[in-house]
């Protein structure tokens, strides 16, 4: 255990114990000078408990039984995520299969695998670009296309998200990357016949100008022609909620009392915190449940309200360190594939992270994607830990394959 | 030289990049703008409002008054504002009439509903309102809202009535934006058209100061209009309904009802004894509660639809017609001689006049209601064809009126009988007895109005209704109801609505008491012997045609007596007085 990077998981537990002690203070009611407290954090605490003990067993398991199980794992995951489409609706959607006590999103594995399942894939020997370009798209696609079905937006941006980052460390010319932003650019732009006209000659420009094959070239146009054309008809065919719905995900203000209401009172928790904050248990944004979802979505504003300015400072600076620690220390992972599983881990976090604290603070739309670590959540919680495992796991290994 | 970046320094600076937005942002909210936010926050003053839509209003047919919507105060508690939960109870227990462990109880069923108004009392008057105003400044979770109520016009059944949702019904409603504070159609119309009644809710974000400035914090146009709920238009004539409730007799149980022979829309539905609606509104007393439900006369029962009894003679046009139809008699053939009754096997059926009717052809029977031409035409058919044939005509299944809750009436199988009776049941002595309306089969007073309607409606059955048409906005929508074919052929219809003319208008006819100059009126008696009491129930049913209307109605006298010397003369009556009243 010489190599353990023993900063990044002290980092990690460190993270954990915030979580319990925010979803303590974040699940209690005041009423008066009584406080009503739920047990989520003693849950969570279990939680915790549990995905060490599958931390440990990651470390400790042979790596050949890791990797023989990238790809059963991977048909199974998207067997669970058709299996999901089929189970009653939960609050809307399609999105937890109830085992129990337990709700579990299979859209949470299915990031893990679909990272592991990407990377192993494109980083075999002698690949030429076509080729990487259409296994990370059918890898993609797949789990993509059901997670959109159930519907969960939010996390199925986040496979873009891993592609991209994935991609971009990757052997391929940058170029390509141009090729999967554009179409979904031209979704945007398809709405403006004279924006698409513009945006359309400049795409045709900068693909002449790259020196692509010329077959790619006539793709990449044809691909996005028909996206322009297509959007609109889709667009047209969806239902006047589905059409508001995807609105309002973009602007959330359009519904003040549903997505922008939260919005609002979160903006309100944080805001009111102030410098110092209004002090442990003591939020008052919190107690009049106002905010929704305190111990799992929201948890950030709670933490603002009560810790104040210090206390997001702090949480963001323990975050960036973990999160720049294994920057850092992936450039020490000479494996190809497992410098990918890293990158698309780090990413997707990096993008949870991001996600969730943007929309405590209103800066970005509202979805369902809880804070990494601290928010009240078994299976996302689980899933975080083991992801953050695997890549303890290679900078533990990496003399070997060096 | 220079360093070369590493791919980690790159996702580095990345991560260093996003993580100084957030920063930023955290800053600009919790540094600069952070006074407006804790402004906000400690007063408190952003909050969801939803505005609830008026309910519709239900009128006649030529638009006057059913249930109207009336001003009333009532008094909510805001849980999150009590500061001694025994005193304020203490307080509202001793100036209403509700008890002081009733309002702890919703005081604590509500408790995490910090902030939201409960609704305490309904209906308060004007003058206890101003003067319990006065205190409440020493009871800062209480307060008057001065919101709409329900007021029925007169006492009936098919309006039903509204009351505050229960715990249960708002567990499934909530979706559909109900709240814990409201009002729900309970029973009849307000429930079956509670959808249409309703409306949906609007929202509003409420933010003002303590002293009720507008802080303009969000400059969105934070308000969503409720849609009230449409008016309904019934088909119901508030002058005969009146007109009608006040003949029926005193003391006695029964119903009436009157509909429109060509859209079988109601024009008059009474039940009897009836209770008066308004009693609900606000919440029914204890005491009123166990007076209608331990009324030995059931005054909520609603006779019309919920009360099932068997017909008696005014099923006999479906036996003939059976007959008729089937080829098994003709106009012209004459069953059994009656002398007072006849035998089958050991069992002596009596016929209602014990001197006996002699032999009849089938529209004499008709028209004296003779029992024994029935019982011999019923051993033509078997009980199967019987139930068939009687379900074939509506009755024994539900006419699908638009009331909740409608009783389906019930005629006997043999299956039945084996199931009740065992296996060496004799169906004949049943089957005889069914086919002058007697035994097991039960019907509601509306399927034989229905059934009667058709027959002057040259065969044409259609579905009863209140329902005239909904307005929404200056938006009028006429309901379709349904239409269907009775089982009659074209001479068959011609004979029987025949018999029924000469039962009303030749002399000695059963329902001679009905008949009224210048109008035709159709008609057919029956007396149905039952175990609810020594009287038999008192039915006339039929129909009236004359050029400026045409009616079909349905008298019903639980245990009245005779149906031609009780409920006959009603007939007759209500129909001159419609007469009068469309002259």
């Amino acid at each position: 255990m010489k190599k353990f990077e023993w900063i990044i998981f002290g980092l990690l537990i460190f993270l954990l114990f915030i979580g319990i002690f925010s979803i303590y203070t974040a699940s209690s009611t005041r009423t008066g000078d009584n406080f009503i407290f739920t047990n989520y954090y003693i849950k969570q605490f279990f939680w915790v408990l549990i995905s060490m003990f599958v931390l440990f067993l990651l470390l400790k398991a042979p790596n050949a039984i890791v990797e023989i199980s990238i790809f059963p794992i991977y048909i199974f995951t998207i067997l669970l995520l058709i299996l999901v489409l089929f189970l009653p609706e939960i609050n809307g959607s399609h999105r937890w299969i109830s085992l129990g006590p337990i709700n579990f999103q299979p859209s949470e594995l299915a990031k893990l695998f679909t990272i592991m399942a990407l990377s192993k894939l494109i980083s075999k020997p002698f690949l030429n670009d076509g080729q990487i370009l259409f296994r990370s798209f059918v890898i993609t696609i797949i789990p993509v296309v059901l997670i959109l079905l159930e519907p969960d937006l939010g996390t199925s941006l986040t496979f873009f998200v891993i592609l991209f980052s994935i991609l971009l460390v990757s052997d391929l010319p940058k170029f390509y990357l141009v090729l999967i932003i554009s179409p979904i650019l031209s979704i945007l732009f398809s709405f403006s016949i004279w924006i698409f006209i513009a945006y359309a000659l400049l795409l045709i420009y900068i693909l002449y100008r790259s020196n692509l094959d010329k077959v790619l070239i006539g793709f990449a146009v044809a691909i996005n022609t028909f996206i322009f054309f297509i959007t609109p008809i889709f667009w047209n065919s969806l239902k006047d909620y589905q059409q508001n719905r995807l609105l309002t995900f973009i602007n959330p203000m359009r519904d003040p009392f549903g997505a922008g209401y939260q919005i609002i009172q979160s903006k309100i928790a944080i805001g009111s915190g102030g410098i110092f904050g209004k002090g442990f248990l003591m939020g008052t944004q919190k107690n009049m449940n106002f905010l929704p979802e305190h111990h799992t979505d929201f948890i950030f504003s709670v933490i603002g309200e009560e810790f104040g300015f210090f206390g997001c400072a702090f949480i963001l600076l323990i975050y960036f360190l973990f999160l720049y620690k294994i920057a850092k220390s992936i450039i020490k992972i000479k494996r190809k594939e497992y410098r990918y599983v890293s990158v698309g881990i780090l990413a997707y976090i990096t993008f949870q992270i991001f996600i969730n604290i943007g929309m405590n603070l209103g800066i970005v739309p509202t979805t369902g994607i809880p804070l990494p670590f601290i928010s009240y959540g078994g299976s996302n919680l689980l899933i975080n830990v083991t992801a953050i495992g695997l890549i303890l796991k290679y900078l533990n290994e990496r003399s070997i394959f060096a | 030289m220079y360093k070369k970046f590493t791919i980690s320094d790159y996702i580095g600076y990345i991560i260093a990049f996003i993580f100084l937005i957030l920063f930023i942002f955290v800053f600009k909210l919790q540094i600069i703008e952070s006074n407006k936010y804790k402004n906000i926050a400690e007063k408190n003053i952003v909050r969801i409002q939803t505005i609830y839509p008026t309910r519709g209003e239900i009128y006649d047919r030529k638009y006057r008054p059913i249930a109207l919507n009336k001003p009333s105060y009532n008094l909510y508690i805001t849980p999150g504002r009590i500061a001694d939960k025994d005193s304020v109870s203490i307080f509202v227990s001793n100036n209403f009439d509700i008890h002081i462990e009733e309002i702890k109880k919703i005081i604590h069923e509500n408790r995490y509903r910090s902030y939201q108004d409960i609704l305490l009392i309904q209906d308060i008057n004007y003058e206890k309102m101003v003067i319990i105003s006065e205190q409440l400044n020493y009871y800062p979770s209480l307060l008057f809202k001065a919101e709409k109520v329900r007021e029925y016009h007169f006492e009936n059944h098919f309006t039903g009535y509204t009351g505050r949702i229960t715990e249960k019904e708002y567990n499934t409603l909530k979706e559909d934006g109900y709240s814990i504070n409201s009002t729900v159609g309970k029973t009849g119309l307000e429930k079956y058209y509670e959808d249409i009644l309703r409306g949906e809710n609007g929202q509003q974000v409420l933010q003002v100061d303590a002293s009720g400035n507008n802080l303009e914090f969000f400059k969105h146009n934070l308000q969503v209009a409720p849609k009230n709920g449409d008016d309904l238009i019934l088909t119901i004539d508030n002058d005969l309904q009146a007109y009608v409730s006040s003949i029926f007799p005193k003391n006695k149980k029964g119903s009436i009802v009157v509909m429109d022979i060509e859209t079988g829309g109601i024009l008059a539905y009474i039940s009897k004894p009836d209770f008066d609606p308004n009693l609900f509104t606000g919440g029914i007393s204890t005491k009123d509660w166990n007076e209608l439900i331990s009324n030995t006369d059931k005054p909520m029962l609603d006779r019309v639809i919920h009360g099932t009894y068997p017909p008696g003679s005014v099923y006999k046009p479906i036996m003939a017609t059976l007959g008729l139809d089937e080829h098994e008699i003709d106009p012209k053939t004459k069953l059994a001689k009656c002398d007072g009754g006849m035998w089958f096997g050991n069992r002596y059926f009596k016929c209602w006049l014990e001197k006996g009717h002699g032999r009849l052809a089938v529209e004499n029977a008709m028209k004296y209601s003779c029992d024994v031409f029935f019982y011999d035409l019923s051993t033509r058919f078997s009980l199967e064809q019987l139930n068939r044939y009687t379900k074939q005509n509506y009755l024994s299944t539900r006419t699908e009126i638009d009331l909740p809750g409608e009783r389906r009436g019930f005629f006997p199988s043999r299956k039945w009988y084996i199931d009740n009776y065992g296996k060496y049941v004799g169906i004949l002595g049943h089957k005889v007895n069914l086919s002058i309306g007697q035994g097991e089969i039960l019907v509601t007073p509306l399927q034989i109005c229905a059934y009667y309607a058709a027959l002057g409606n040259n065969g044409v059955w259609k579905q009863p209704h209140l329902l005239e048409k909904r307005i929404e906005a200056e938006h009028t929508f006429k309901n379709v109801f349904e239409e269907k074919q009775l089982p009659i052929s074209e001479e068959t219809l011609k004979l029987i609505q025949h018999s029924l003319y000469i039962t009303v208008n030749e002399r000695y006819g059963t329902g001679t008491a009905s008949s009224i100059r210048g109008i035709d009126v159709y008609g057919k008696t029956g007396s149905a012997e039952n175990h609810m009491g020594k009287q038999t129930h008192s039915w006339f049913s039929g129909y009236a045609l004359c050029d400026r209307f045409e009616i079909a109605f349905n008298v019903f006298v639980e245990n009245g007596g005779h149906g031609g010397a009780v409920s006959a003369p009603l007939a007759g009556k209500l129909i001159s007085y419609y007469d009068g009243i469309m002259k």
